[in-house]
Formats: C-alpha cells, sequence, structure tokens
C-alpha cells in the first residue's frame, strides 16, 4: 500500500494537516517503543524504577502530611495514592516538553515528518507508564480501601482522555516556546513547583477557602486532580459540572496551544 | 510531461538562532500585533527554479554553505520555503544525513522498521521488504545486532538499502554515496538506474565531480544560494573547475573528506 504518492504542494505557509499525523502513526508507534525500550535497556531493575520514584516519594508525603502536618483526610494515603500518579505524570511530561524537539533535531533535520509526532510520543510514552501505575492503583484501592470494586472506576477512561488532552495542550506551546528560547528551561522547575502545591495533591479541594475556590478551579489540574479523587478514592462518579468544567480547560488549553505550535514548528526543525 | 519536482521561485531565509526569534520582537509581535525591524540573514537563497520529470538525475555542486543540502531539504519538505512553491508528486526517500533517524543501541532489523516508518512505509511493507533490505544490505547475521558495533560501511549500506526498498518516485541523496567500499557504490549505482528507468527522479548533490560528469543529466551550480551556472555536465563541471584555484581545488576534495566524516559522526541518541 502506497501511502505517499500524493502531489504536495509546499509554500511558506504550509503547516501540514491533520491527516499528515495520522499517515506517520508507524513513526509515532516506533518512538513510543523506542522511548520505553531505551528508558529500561541497560538497567537491571527496568519498568520497577518509574515504580520505585514515585513510591519513595509517596511514603514521603505520606509520613509528613499524616503525621506532622496532619491533614485531617481519613485513609489518608487512599487519597494520596489517587491523585499523586496524575500529577506525576503530568509533571513528567511538561518537564519533556521542554527537551523533545532538540532532543530529535537530527531526525527532523534529516526526515520531513509532522513534528506533532515527537510531542505525541513522548506524551504517549510518560501515559502508558501511567496506565501501569494507575492499574496497580486500581488494585491496592478495589482491595484494602474500597474492599470491593466501585462502579465509578468505569468513568476512569473519560478522565484518562480528558488529561491526555490537557497535558499535550500545556505540552505544545512548552515544546515550542523552550527551542526559541533557552529560558523556559529554567523557568519551567519553580513553575511547576508552585503549581503542585497549589493543586490538590496532598490536600483535598474542599480544604481550599470557599472565598478563592473560584480562582483556585482555574488551575486545570485542581478539577483533574479533583475528578480522580471522587472516581478513585470516593468511588463515587464526578459531577457533571466540573466534568464540563475540565473538559472546556483541556479543550482551550489545546487549542490555543495548538495554534502557538503550529505557529513556531518550521522554525523549530531549523533552530533546534 | 508532468515533472515530478517543481520549485517556482524558490526562496529561503535562515536567521542566526539567536535572532530568529528575540523575545522582544516576539513580545511587540503578541502584544502589539505588529512587525519589528528584521536582521539580515544570516544565509539566503532566492529565486531557485527547478523542474525534474521522470527518470531525470539532476546533481547539485557548488561549496560548502552554497545551499546544496537546503535546497534538498525544501524538496523533501524538511525545511518550508521562504517564498515561492514547491510542487512535488509521488512518494520522496530522502538520505540527508547518514546515520540520523538509526537509533545506536536498537539492532539493524529495529532499525530497519523505525527508518522505513520515518520514510513514509507502512509496518507491512517494511515487513515484506525486509529479506530483500536485508540481502542488498549485505549485513548478514549482524542485523540482528545493535547497530553501535556496525562499521561506517555497514550503517551507509543499512540506510541506502532501506531509502531504496521504499520505492521512491523522488529520490534526494546528499553525498551519502560516498561512503561504503567501491562494489556497494557500483551496486547503488545499478540500483539508482534501475530506478531511473522506471521513472523516479534523483536529485544529488555532491562533491564527487568525476561522478557527476558521467551520470548527470543536469547539473546545477550553486554559489552562495544563487545558481551561478545549470545545463549539460561537462560544461558546468569544467566552468566550475575554472573557477576555483589550485588552493580551492585542493579544498574541494578537501571538503569531499570531510562531507565523509560528517556521514560518520554518530548522531545523538
Amino acid at each position: 500500500m502506497r501511502t505517499l504518492d500524493t502531489v504536495r504542494v509546499i509554500t511558506p505557509r504550509s503547516r501540514g494537516s491533520a491527516k499528515e499525523v495520522w499517515r506517520f502513526r508507524d513513526l509515532y508507534r516506533s518512538l513510543v517503543a523506542r522511548d520505553l525500550a531505551a528508558k529500561y535497556h541497560s538497567s537491571v531493575l527496568g519498568f520497577i524504577w518509574t515504580l520505585l520514584n514515585p513510591l519513595l516519594m509517596l511514603a514521603v508525603l505520606i509520613a509528613v502530611f499524616r503525621h506532622v502536618i496532619r491533614v485531617p483526610i481519613e485513609h489518608y494515603w487512599a487519597f494520596l495514592l489517587s491523585g499523586y500518579f496524575v500529577w506525576n505524570c503530568a509533571q513528567q511530561c511538561l518537564s519533556a516538553a521542554t527537551y523533545v524537539l532538540q532532543q530529535h533535531a537530527n531526525l527532523s533535520r534529516s526526515a520531513a515528518f509532522p513534528s506533532e509526532i515527537l510531542l505525541l510520543s513522548a506524551s504517549t510514552a510518560k501515559h502508558v507508564e501511567f496506565l501501569i501505575e494507575i492499574g496497580l492503583t486500581l488494585v491496592v484501592l478495589g482491595i484494602f480501601h474500597h474492599q470491593a470494586v466501585p462502579g465509578s472506576f468505569l468513568a476512569l477512561p473519560v478522565l484518562f482522555l480528558l488529561q491526555f488532552v490537557l497535558v499535550v495542550g500545556l505540552m505544545a506551546p512548552i515544546a515550542v516556546l523552550s527551542v526559541l528560547f533557552r529560558d523556559v528551561q529554567h523557568a519551567l522547575p519553580p513553575i511547576i513547583m508552585a503549581v503542585f502545591y497549589l493543586s490538590p495533591v496532598f490536600y483535598s479541594t474542599d480544604m481550599v477557602p470557599e472565598s478563592v475556590r473560584g480562582l483556585y478551579m482555574l488551575n486545570p489540574f485542581a478539577g483533574l486532580l479533583s475528578l480522580y479523587h471522587a472516581v478513585l478514592f470516593e468511588g463515587r462518579f464526578p459531577a457533571g459540572g466540573l466534568l464540563g468544567w475540565v473538559a472546556t480547560l483541556a479543550l482551550a488549553s489545546c487549542a490555543g496551544g495548538y495554534m502557538i505550535f503550529r505557529r513556531y514548528k518550521p522554525l523549530c526543525v531549523e533552530v533546534a | 510531461m508532468v515533472p515530478r519536482v517543481e520549485c517556482r521561485n524558490v526562496g529561503k531565509e535562515f536567521r542566526h538562532p539567536a535572532q530568529a526569534v528575540s523575545l522582544r520582537e516576539w513580545f511587540i509581535r503578541a502584544v502589539g500585533g505588529r512587525t519589528v525591524a528584521r536582521h539580515a540573514p544570516v544565509f539566503r537563497l532566492s529565486g531557485f527554479d527547478l523542474r525534474v520529470g521522470r527518470g531525470d538525475r539532476v546533481s547539485i555542486i557548488g561549496g560548502n554553505g552554497s545551499g546544496k543540502s537546503t535546497i534538498l531539504r525544501l524538496i523533501a519538505g524538511i525545511y518550508a520555503p521562504s517564498e515561492g512553491e514547491i510542487v512535488t508528486r509521488g512518494r520522496i526517500a530522502a538520505v540527508i544525513e547518514l546515520g540520523t533517524g538509526l537509533h545506536p543501541e536498537l539492532t539493524g532489523a529495529e532499525n530497519v522498521h523505525l527508518y522505513g516508518s520515518i520514510l513514509g512505509m507502512s509496518r507491512e511493507e517494511t515487513r515484506a521488504r525486509f529479506p530483500e533490505i536485508v540481502e542488498f544490505a549485505e549485513i548478514g547475521d549482524y542485523i540482528h545486532v545493535p547497530i553501535k558495533y556496525y562499521s561506517s560501511g555497514m550503517l551507509a549500506r543499512l540506510a541506502f538499502s532501506i531509502a531504496m526498498a521504499s520505492d521512491p518516485d523522488i529520490l534526494l541523496l546528499d553525498e551519502v554515496l560516498a561512503v561504503g567500499d567501491q562494489a556497494f557504490r557500483a551496486r547503488c549505482h545499478d540500483r539508482i538506474a534501475e530506478h531511473l528507468n522506471r521513472g523516479t527522479a534523483v536529485i544529488i548533490a555532491s562533491h564527487d565531480l568525476d561522478l557527476v560528469r558521467s551520470q548527470a543529466s543536469e547539473v546545477i551550480w550553486l554559489d552562495a544560494g544563487r545558481v551561478r551556472m545549470r545545463g549539460e555536465a561537462n560544461e558546468v563541471v569544467d566552468a566550475y573547475l575554472a573557477s576555483m584555484s589550485h588552493a580551492e581545488r585542493a579544498q574541494e576534495s578537501d571538503d569531499h573528506a570531510s562531507a565523509l566524516d560528517r556521514l560518520l559522526v554518530y548522531p545523538e541518541a
């Protein structure tokens, strides 16, 4: 089957189409596999490392916020577990966005393919790890927290989809801007740290004062994590209003981020 | 006849990376919605026209930095032109820098699939062509060894074999044939000739002037981003050589050597 037997017209305004991205799905698959394989290739513990790091962090968070700061949440370990991997994945994706285009600069300069592929494959590789983590979380929560399998777990695919769209939307402008301005790489870590404290990872949204709650919910991760808390920790289906709000933020970030990405992606191929 | 490749008044400007988008310029544009005065470009290709039909073989010659690779990248669709229009008809295989797109930690076989997907082949297609690729590359059992243990000749053979197996309608080669031994080069040229007969358009950027003389149907001589001369191979190559002093001629063969070196440098993982 010949997939590229088409007439192509390139002008200064050409930016490629979604169809173009779809054509290169095999490259996408290869890159995801290569990402995951390269990461665990020469390590003995392999995938265990992806689990070990966040588990260590979880243990520290539980120790500090359960026993020192004493966050008033029952079954605190289960609460933390139901949101921490979401944040961990998002944070890793955002950091990956600062180097993904530079990392593959050689490839981009020697083969013609849409750079969206690089963004999507980097995000997908992290989300594959996330899916494994969340799978284990489901088992642990099912056995030790709910002692049953709550029906609300069925809502997870929707949450996952929102998360992916939101994260890719945020990654897109970070990726192109970090190629054009090295400053982004310096600015991002403190911003990520700030968002961590401003997101309900180790405390719940209910604990945020009512008076600033509206402002607080502008942080897309506030809504997203609240959804995960409802579904995983409380075992109930999320409120439609909240779901709609997070979906709006995710789509807005994706649309806005992608606009910036498209505008600068040809330049990034040359400069990265 | 409808050409495979058509460039109409194509121009390309590069600015120094730091100047490409300055923070100030970007801010003014984003906030004020107006453009600020631009920096002078570092390199400019302008007014480039080209028509390559089925079975045509065009060679581009010129010194380092004359724009040869830039033209190949523009036609391949890697770079966007700053002005003009490029029309291509059919599948393109561009082997611009050897080794890029190959991953050192992966085996030859895994790399065949990776590189195949970069060249736009489907997985089924790559799988079907796999034996042929391995045979032409003469890699043998090394196909199951990570390619970081390959010699540069083996890498060249592998990359070229995959590119040819993708059955391109348009083949863009940047100096890649220079690596590999005599026998392999001869086979490559046979293979290219076969493709030319079947209607593939071939564009090669080369420092190897003897080769250009013997094979190109049209030669384009580039000088600092402008076409200095174009036409029949011997005529253009003679004029090109005559324009160079003795020292520059030595430099030209150095360029050939350094182009080789460049190909052998391993891409980052």
